[in-house]
């Protein structure tokens, strides 16, 4: 009996990967468990078992191939084991699919190829709680059938709640065993979507808990509730739209109907249609696009419902300045894409301000001003220099780390109209006097708003100096696409036990928030340290920076 | 005292459309009307009456046409008694039905005229004269229009009629003069034309069936010149004088003339008004416009929350459009909270012959509203089914963009125009394009075919319209 064997579900939401090695050949006789091909995925290089023994009579797979799961290995002249292997090739899905995805990482476990009771549970998948007191929804797709191999995260079906169109996706691994229900159906939170022979992989408690995927729970769009609280005080003019309006939209009575339940502005979604003919699908591919942008945040500023604040006192309503919605904006991009983490150190400027205070002079006969940020930048850019790391940039696109081989350092400005950040460029290039000059030309052109949008492109990483106003520490946000910024507070003479006694010295406190998908905390600390070093002893600089 | 969740006043095809589907939605729900059935207007005093006695004139009016043939009738024989228990028949089998309906679904139906005393309780007056009260959670008006009757006609003198006691056929005038040029004084002119009265008409405005656009009107119009004695338009009555041998109606012409003339009958269709006047609006924040209709919002909600109102007491105007309101306030009421009135194509059919319907954008609203818009013509004369039929005076036009051709209204004169329409509101509605007709199959040899044919017209030239080409 001739068996195909194909790759099976690795788990941990792995698509497929790059063939590495292949470590079987045609004629080869193989036993179960056995590796046939080495797999590069995105997590690591793994082996893939046999679950079938017999004799290999083609092998579709070479070394440099991709694949992906359920993709045809090889064909085997399998042994008449039929109660190990009862499925002949088929070309249904195969039984051997279902091993446990951490069979080979485990290797006393006992793989065994068919259904086993013990790796597989019968679980059933309950329509999660979508979030905004939305109890349940008509059922518009069902995106799964029996047999199907579901991953986490897979869309199950397309849920037309009263507040938009949504995919449920999956938070179990298996195979489905069962669809309870059908297009047209209305469905509660709690009710059971389908039934799945889950990988035991999969944690029980996470069937009935609430999605962890949050894209289901949008704030509400101020429209959806417009009609109920205004419309008794509103009178149109004419109950019958004018004809010019009607001319506009090409949309059938039914799917204008389907626009108003669901609270999509008809006017604003794209017909693919004849003529620009707006169909059903245009309008739920609208409704799941604002989906999206609003949960991947670059509205969800605007999107907060926000309540009637005059009901406790006077307010007074004033527009947000560019710079502000550009702030507002790129910060709250960043604290949703980048996982941050802040590291608080001290450096020990004693010297430093002895040698700062003394050579003031000569900077400012330069035309420049030796303050404590001119030095940093100096330090900074060395710093960059020691850890590249920090000079980089992560494109997610493509998975690719860029390196950045100029050292351009952002500095933070307070001005009256706002935050902004011009950029000190090829600091390495440049003494302290030089930078001391250059930053402070940039500054008052900063406050006087005779800036150009190129002067605040390009920085490396940023220095946020908030020492004259204070502070013992704080926690700066990323400004991407750099990957680190430093944060400095305001130094002050602390008693600090040096050689057996208590000594009066002048600590900067220093706040480093890196971006944590690119650094490690051990490199956070150490970039942190170097940087405290090289201030406390600017030799540091010349010998590694 | 008893309580209700929707209180629906007036049975009319908004009213009682309402109430059948919020009933079917599992609503509780109360039908406040007078009528032993439901019905309203359409079914008693409009639609329904005046479509019956519209047939019976084509007939005659086909017999008469006949001739031309060869097939010669005698002059019609008119029981008046008969044709108005047959017209009445037909009222009473159609409220009948209806009344069945309210029964078969259990429906609370009360024979009574309502008034609110404020926004959640009427008082109602039941057909005995006895009281009750009602209170509800959320009524709908739906008490619909009445007749004109300007001051100047209000003689009491039973030879000036309205639209109703015009159906109630007294008799047969020797003469009648029609006060108004719309769709119900056309309609009814027709009908007792056709009986043998002569007929004159007085109308203000320039032509018949005003907010008809002009080329459509015109095979009407055309009819009616050799059926009508006198069609005077830009033409206002100045005075009344019932005397012994009529209504003597003094006119003023354009030129600034006035003559007086005798009359049999006068007949008054200048138009409806709201029934909103003596149902307690005063005891709810419900608001009015100055002729008293109804002011409401997309969902048909009006200023008192718990109040909706629907039809021609809102001023909809026709049947079709009550009950679509009707249907969709029942929906609002039902869970579907966001839904509007948001038709793109209402239907205006006037029953006359030859018939008239349009939907849509009109030439007139394109002209006035500057919207771009190309016109494509197919006139019946190139129709084999007119022609079969005798009827070759129709027109079937498209207004089209011609930005990317869709169609934008459609409006049709002939025989069956308002059959005919609905094709038109079904294309408008979807947004097809010319080509979406064009490429549909019509059946031949239909009066359908000249809408697709005019679809032909607008690519360039249809295949039995040959336009040479000008350059």
């Amino acid at each position: 009996m001739q068996t195909e064997f194909k790759i099976p579900d690795l788990g941990e939401n792995i698509e497929g990967g790059d063939v590495v090695g292949v470590l079987v050949a045609k004629g080869d006789e193989i036993k179960e468990d056995q590796p046939i091909i080495e797999l590069e995925t995105d997590k690591a290089v793994v082996e893939v078992p046999s679950s079938i023994s017999g004799k290999i009579i083609d092998v579709h797979v070479s070394e440099g191939d991709s694949a992906t799961i359920g993709q045809l290995l090889i064909t085997v002249e399998t042994e008449n084991k039929s109660i190990e292997n009862p499925e002949p090739a088929s070309h249904t899905p195969q039984p051997e699919t279902e091993i446990p995805a951490d069979a080979h990482a485990v290797p006393d476990t006992s793989a065994i190829p068919n259904q086993n009771t013990e790796d597989s549970k019968i679980v059933e998948f309950l329509l999660p709680d979508l979030g905004e007191n939305i109890e349940g929804g008509e059922v518009i797709a069902v995106m799964v059938s029996v047999g199907d191999q579901l991953r986490e995260n897979q869309p199950v079906l397309e849920l037309e709640t009263d507040k938009a169109v949504v995919e449920v996706p999956s938070s179990i691994n298996g195979n489905v065993s069962g669809v309870n229900i059908k297009e047209g159906d209305t469905v509660t939170v709690g009710q059971t979507l389908i039934t799945v022979e889950a990988e035991k992989n999969t944690p029980a408690n996470t069937l009935a808990e609430p999605s962890a995927d949050n894209t289901l729970a949008e704030p509400s769009s101020p429209a959806d509730t417009d009609i109920e609280k205004t419309s008794p005080t509103i009178i149109e003019k004419s109950i019958t739209p004018s004809p010019k309006e009607t001319s506009l939209i090409p949309a059938a009575p039914s799917v204008r109907r389907l626009a108003r339940e669901i609270g999509v502005n008809i006017t604003e979604v794209n017909g693919t249609g004849p003529g620009g003919r707006i169909s059903k699908n245009d309008v739920k591919s609208h409704s799941k696009s604002l989906h999206q942008s609003r949960t991947t945040g670059t509205s969800s500023i605007a999107s907060v419902p926000l309540p009637d604040f005059s009901q406790w006192g006077d307010i007074e309503h004033q527009p947000m300045s560019k710079v502000r919605q550009i702030t507002a904006e790129r910060l709250t991009q960043a604290s949703i894409t980048i996982p941050m983490v802040t590291q608080f150190d001290k450096a020990d400027v004693t010297d430093l301000e002895f040698w700062r205070k003394k050579h003031g002079k000569r900077a400012e006969a330069a035309g420049g001003k030796l303050t404590p940020t001119a030095i940093i930048i100096k330090i900074l850019g060395a710093a960059l220099k020691a850890f590249p790391q920090f000079n980089a940039s992560i494109d997610v696109d493509r998975n690719e780390i860029i390196y950045k081989k100029y050292c351009n350092i952002g500095i933070a400005v307070d001005t009256e109209h706002g935050l902004m950040v011009p950029v000190v460029r090829d600091v390495d290039q440049k003494n302290i006097i030089e930078l001391s000059v250059e930053l402070s030309k940039l500054a008052s052109k900063t406050r006087d708003r005779k800036i150009s949008p190129s002067d605040m492109q390009g920085g490396c990483i940023t220095i946020s100096n908030v020492g004259v106003m204070g502070g013992t520490a704080f926690t700066p946000i990323v400004n991407p696409p750099e990957v680190a910024i430093l944060g400095v507070a305001r130094s002050s003479v602390e008693a600090i036990h040096i050689d057996g006694e208590f000594q009066p010295r002048t600590m900067m406190p220093l706040s480093l928030t890196y971006d944590h998908r690119l650094i490690d905390g051990a490199d956070g600390a150490r970039f942190l340290r170097w940087v405290c070093d090289a201030l406390q002893n600017p030799f540091v600089v010349l010998l590694e920076g | 005292m008893s309580n209700t969740k929707i209180a629906i006043i007036g049975g009319g095809p908004g009213g009682y459309v309402a109430a059948f589907k919020a009933a079917d939605a599992g609503l509780d729900v109360t039908l406040i009307d007078p009528e032993e059935n439901p019905g309203g207007v359409c079914l008693y005093r409009g639609c329904i009456p005046s479509k019956t006695l519209l047939h019976i004139a084509k007939l005659i009016n086909e017999t008469r046409q006949a001739s031309q043939w060869g097939i010669e009738f005698a002059s019609p024989e008119i029981n008046l008694d008969q044709v108005r228990a047959h017209k009445d028949n037909v009222i009473k089998k159609m409220t009948g039905g209806l009344g069945q309906l309210v029964k078969a679904r259990k429906l609370k139906h009360i024979r009574a005229f309502a008034h609110f005393r404020d926004a959640h309780n009427l008082d109602l007056t039941l057909i005995d004269g006895s009281k009750e009260s009602l209170t509800f959670e959320h009524a709908i008006v739906s008490t619909g229009s009445t007749p004109a009757m300007p001051g100047v006609f209000d003689t009491n003198d039973s030879r000036i009629m309205d639209s109703t006691s015009a159906l109630d056929l007294q008799d047969v005038p020797k003469s009648m003069l029609i006060v108004g040029g719309g769709i119900i004084g056309m309609e009814l002119g027709q009908v007792y034309a056709a009986l043998g009265s002569s007929i004159s008409v007085v109308e203000m405005m320039p032509g018949l069936i005003p907010p008809a656009d002009r080329d459509l009107v015109k095979p009407l119009q055309e009819h009616l010149e050799s059926q009508f004695e006198n069609i005077w338009t830009k033409t206002k009555v100045t005075g009344v004088t019932p005397t012994s041998e009529g209504i003597s109606v003094e006119l003023d012409i354009p030129n600034g003339h006035t003559f007086t003339q005798t009359f049999s009958r006068v007949l008054i269709s200048v138009g409806r008004v709201p029934n909103s006047s003596d149902i307690g609006i005063g005891n709810t924040n419900i608001q009015v416009d100055d002729r008293g209709f109804i002011q409401v919002n997309s969902q048909m909600r009006t200023t008192e929350p718990s109040i909706f109102a629907i039809g021609d007491v809102i001023g909809a105007g026709l049947a079709h459009t009550a009950s679509h309101q009707g249907t969709l306030v029942a929906e609002i009421l039902s869970g579907h909270e966001k839904l509007v009135f948001e038709p793109r194509a209402i239907p205006n059919v006037v029953y006359t012959d030859p018939e008239i319907a349009w939907c849509g954008l009109t030439e007139q609203q394109a002209k006035d509203q500057a919207v771009d818009c190309k016109i494509a013509r197919f006139p019946w004369s190139a129709s084999g089914r007119a022609s079969a039929v005798g009827r070759n005076e129709g027109l079937t036009k498209l207004l089209i963009d011609p930005t990317n051709d869709r169609i934008l209204g459609v409006g049709i004169s002939g025989n069956n125009a308002g059959e005919l329409i609905a094709e038109g509101v079904v294309a408008v509605e979807m947004g097809a394009l010319a080509s979406d007709i064009q490429l549909s199959i019509h059946p031949h040899p239909t009066l359908s075919e000249t809408f697709m044919e005019a679809a032909d017209v607008y690519y360039g030239q249809s295949p039995h319209m040959y336009t040479p080409r000008r350059n």
